[in-house]
């Protein structure tokens, strides 16, 4: 145990480099955001993840910096650009972890596997993050994160009900915005933080070459694992009852202004759901059947589940769908009104925590606002001041500060 | 819950292991890892010599957490070899415990979880049977029953937090505190702690008192939103993507607080709801209102299954051979649309010049789209994926539970699920962490290799070896009903 006030962040003076795609820059953003100091290894025409759009103001440019998408992953990283594996394996023994996508013909091909880095470096923590992971018979196989959504199981899950004949006539559904690869992108920089505290700490103030501590170790993300593994309660429901789940509506009330709030009832968490609901519904005079005192056994509601419903709908009808929220969550409800991901920057709450940050974007002579700490941390900063970098931004500054052996 | 009738008790019926219910299918899982010693006859559970350190050994976390969100966090940790010690009350367990769907009993076939067993969660008859509470609480936890509202039972908690690195717990806000547990007595116990709070809305702002579930607060930031066909009401999702990923942050939460008092040697307070894990992951499409000015709430988005940024076509979900079989193909690139022609053989239509360019795909999706289903439909659905992966177009099978479990030959050579049993249930085949570790392996089990804990089995041994208390002393302190 060091005491040291200078130290704030937990990844302060922790070196990242990142050798990713698009499919798992979001790695490097949490741990820039721990305060690692994440630097993306690029090459001189910058990473592909610059050509995904949407492009500021819709022009792509041809310098790399107007992708929307790489701004999301990528602000508060810096940028060096390498022209060959040597200087990206100079890089990695300068380094604490590097996380890459490589697969693992490609990096054995270009002397990148950890048995090579690990050999000039053992304190090296390498993280690969690929869609099958680094064995079986799937490894090769090539998937975006649409595919990856399907295989995993959660499309399967999401979608509109059947019509009235119990067929369906839409497909299964994938979320938008690469919720496999941001999965498997926070998994792995979960890996990352479990492979530090194992490996103990840098220490960049000690004399020259002091070592790093020699327990470095390979890290294998499988994409496909990461999205099989988030569905909840699908897979026990098949394990328990032996028929997989068929996708169908959630629990959505239409409000009097169009809009939906998810309006979940959440009776198994004890009678006392059922009992301020229905408080609420007479106070509003809406509750028709539910005042019946056969309504309190949570049997007779299971078979009268109809009713129940109606008389949401009745309420719904009467407001808008922020008020609507707001009656539900006043009479103890989990009910949350469907927001556009935009329309979560007025949300009042989340502004009073302080979670959106503006960034300045000096060479745009702007700031941006960015979706900040993922969790109020008491004891450090989340650290995210620096804006997306230029396509090898700080190639100099990085050369001299990372000493690059020799 | 006052027909809880517990099965398995603390002091009975610790060796009683049930034989394997047949209602469990079967599976093509790999049984990787020996059951861990539950049914040991005495408390030696920590006698068994784990065989490998693993990157979070040592670490002890006092776990107070309910439900999915917090307990993915905390399942996180037990994978990576700290131990869990879960404290519950067999008075008010933990919902996931008793509710639907069940795990079933030998020669009998469980129920579903629908809405109708949503709203009608009674008549569980044991502690041990709740199937959600399998998914979530792997990691080689343990459980301990104390009374938190009994004098003697909140001193012994106390005790136990002393001896803990991380106390976490997943309460309304103000909840904690009010049990004589907040942060200002934790750190009074022990300076260094680290206290993770996971509660929905988080332990500071206006709406405090709000309370979420998964779908709660995937409508909130917009994570529903971005689940649906153009022009009709968001579908959403069908379970709770965000007890799984405020759960992750949990674990990130948990791990910068231990990285973070290494090098400072105080503790703190981390305060994780689950709205701000969930901002981020709306990516660009933040980011284009903000900067270009393009509402998601627009005519025509989101678009199903159809992604813009990159421009794919054909891409999507294909009907394949059978009922509601999908499989998804996704072209970005000249050289996947060119292999997939090669895949299925260039029928005629593939010479429409409207489909000459990446462009005029996107232009014309919707005709490409109704083509290429011709082919795919008359399919089944893995053979379309083995055909187009061979000639290096992306391609993968909608797979639902039943298929990751018994279909998927990548999963099963990966040793994705582990099979692990407790005292009343199993085997059964559960997840853990899902990646791999060269020098500090994960396992689904913990560094004790066993199945999710029947509610109090481990009370004993825990205050026995954390509080150097006898046998005795327990005993009187069941008696007191101080471990209810």
């Amino acid at each position: 145990m060091t005491t040291d006030a200078t130290v704030t962040a937990p990844l302060d003076g922790v070196r990242v480099l990142e050798l990713t795609d698009e499919s798992a820059d979001y790695c490097g953003r949490l741990l820039a955001g721990l305060g690692a100091d994440v630097v993306k290894a690029e090459p001189p025409e910058g990473s592909p993840a610059r050509t995904v759009g949407p492009f500021l103001d819709d022009r792509p440019g041809d310098d790399g910096d107007r992708s929307l998408a790489f701004w999301a992953d990528n602000v508060g990283k810096r940028s060096i650009v390498v022209h060959d594996d040597t200087e990206i394996g100079d890089l990695a023994a300068a380094a604490d972890v590097l996380v890459h996508t490589l697969r693992p013909a490609e990096s054995v091909r270009r002397g990148l596997s950890f048995d090579a880095l690990s050999a000039r470096s053992p304190g090296l923590i390498v993280c690969a993050v690929t869609p099958f992971g680094q064995t079986g018979p799937w490894a090769d196989y090539l998937a975006d994160d649409l595919v990856l959504m399907a295989l995993g199981g959660s499309m399967a899950a999401c979608g509109y009900g059947p019509t009235p004949d119990g067929t369906y006539d839409t497909p299964p559904l994938a979320a938008q915005g690469d919720q496999a690869w941001r999965t498997a992108s926070t998994y792995a920089a979960i890996a990352v933080l479990a492979a530090l505290a194992w490996r103990g700490e840098p220490d960049r103030r000690a004399p020259a070459h002091a070592p790093t501590p020699q327990r470095g170790q390979f890290i294998d993300v499988s994409v496909h694992e990461c999205s099989a593994s988030m569905t909840e309660w699908h897979l026990m429901t098949y394990l328990c009852s032996g028929t997989p789940y068929h996708r169908g509506p959630h629990p959505t009330l239409t409000a009097a202004d169009g809009r939906q709030v998810a309006a979940l009832t959440p009776d198994f968490l004890g009678p006392h759901v059922f009992t301020r609901m229905l408080e609420m519904l007479e106070a509003e005079g809406v509750a028709g059947a539910l005042s019946d005192p056969a309504f309190a056994d949570p049997g007779h509601r299971a078979r009268h589940y109809g009713e129940v419903w109606r008389a949401l709908k009745r309420l719904a009808a009467k407001h808008d769908a922020e008020t609507l929220y707001r009656l539900g969550q006043g009479a103890g409800l989990p009910w949350g009104v469907i927001r556009s991901p935009e329309e979560v920057l007025d949300d009042r709450h989340l502004a009073a925590r302080g979670h959106f940050v503006d960034v300045g974007h000096p060479d745009l002579d702007r700031t941006v606002t960015y979706p900040g700490a993922p969790f109020v941390a008491h004891g450090f900063p989340w650290v995210m001041h620096r804006p997306p970098p230029r396509v090898g931004e700080h190639t100099a500054e990085v050369r001299s500060q990372w000493t690059l052996p020799r | 819950m006052a027909l809880l009738v517990l099965r398995f008790g603390p002091s009975s019926g610790r060796s009683s292991r049930r034989p394997p219910g047949p209602a469990i299918p079967d599976t093509n899982v790999k049984v990787h890892t020996t059951v861990g010693p539950v049914t040991t006859e005495g408390r030696g559970t920590d006698a068994v010599a784990p065989d490998g350190e693993m990157a979070l050994t040592g670490l002890r976390i006092l776990d107070f957490t309910r439900l999915g969100f917090g307990a993915q966090a905390t399942l996180i940790c037990g994978c990576l070899g700290a131990e869990v010690i879960r404290v519950e009350s067999t008075r008010h367990p933990d919902a996931i415990r008793v509710m639907p769907p069940f795990v079933p009993e030998p020669g009998e076939r469980g129920e579903g979880f629908g809405a109708a067993t949503l709203a009608n969660a009674t008549g569980a008859t044991s502690a041990n049977r709740g199937g959600i509470f399998y998914k979530y609480n792997t990691g080689g936890k343990k459980s301990i029953t104390v009374d938190a509202r009994h004098p003697k039972g909140l001193a012994l908690l106390k005790d136990l937090v002393s001896v803990s690195d991380v106390v976490t717990e997943s309460f309304a806000a103000g909840t904690f505190e009010r049990w004589g547990l907040g942060y200002g007595v934790l750190r009074e116990r022990k300076p260094e702690i680290i206290y993770v709070s996971m509660c929905g809305f988080g332990h500071s702002g206006p709406d405090l008192s709000h309370v979420t579930m998964g779908p709660t607060a995937q409508a909130l930031t917009g994570l529903t939103f971005m689940v649906g066909l153009p022009d009709r009401p968001p579908a959403g999702w069908s379970f709770s993507y965000l007890d799984h990923v405020g759960g992750y942050l949990g674990a990130v939460a948990i791990l910068a607080g231990l990285l973070h008092r290494r090098r400072t040697g105080r503790g703190q307070h981390l305060d994780v709801s689950q709205l701000e894990p969930a901002t981020a992951l709306s990516g660009a499409l933040l980011l284009d209102a903000l900067v270009n000015g393009r509402p998601s709430r627009r005519p025509g988005f989101p678009t199903g299954n159809r992604r813009l940024h990159p421009p794919t076509a054909p891409g999507g979900a294909y009907r394949a051979a059978g009922t509601d079989q999908w499989v998804v193909i996704s072209c970005r690139t000249e050289a996947h649309w060119g292999a997939l022609l090669t895949a299925i053989g260039r029928p005629s239509w593939t010479a429409d010049p409207r489909f000459a360019t990446l462009a005029g795909r996107v232009d014309h999706a919707d005709e490409l789209d109704t083509l290429l289903e011709t082919w795919t439909s008359q399919r089944d659905r893995y053979e379309v994926m083995d055909r187009l992966q061979a000639a290096g177009v992306p391609a993968g099978v909608v797979q639902d539970a039943a298929d990751r479990l018994e279909r998927d030959p990548q999963l099963a050579a990966r040793g994705h699920f582990t099979a692990l049993s407790n005292a009343e249930v199993g085997p059964l085949p559960l997840e853990g962490v899902p990646f791999r570790m060269s020098a500090t392996s994960p396992r689904t089990g913990g560094f004790l290799d066993r199945g999710p804990p029947c509610l109090g089995e481990d009370t004993d041994a825990v205050l026995e070896d954390l509080l150097a208390m006898t046998p005795d002393d327990v005993g009187r302190l069941r008696e007191e009903g101080v471990l209810s």
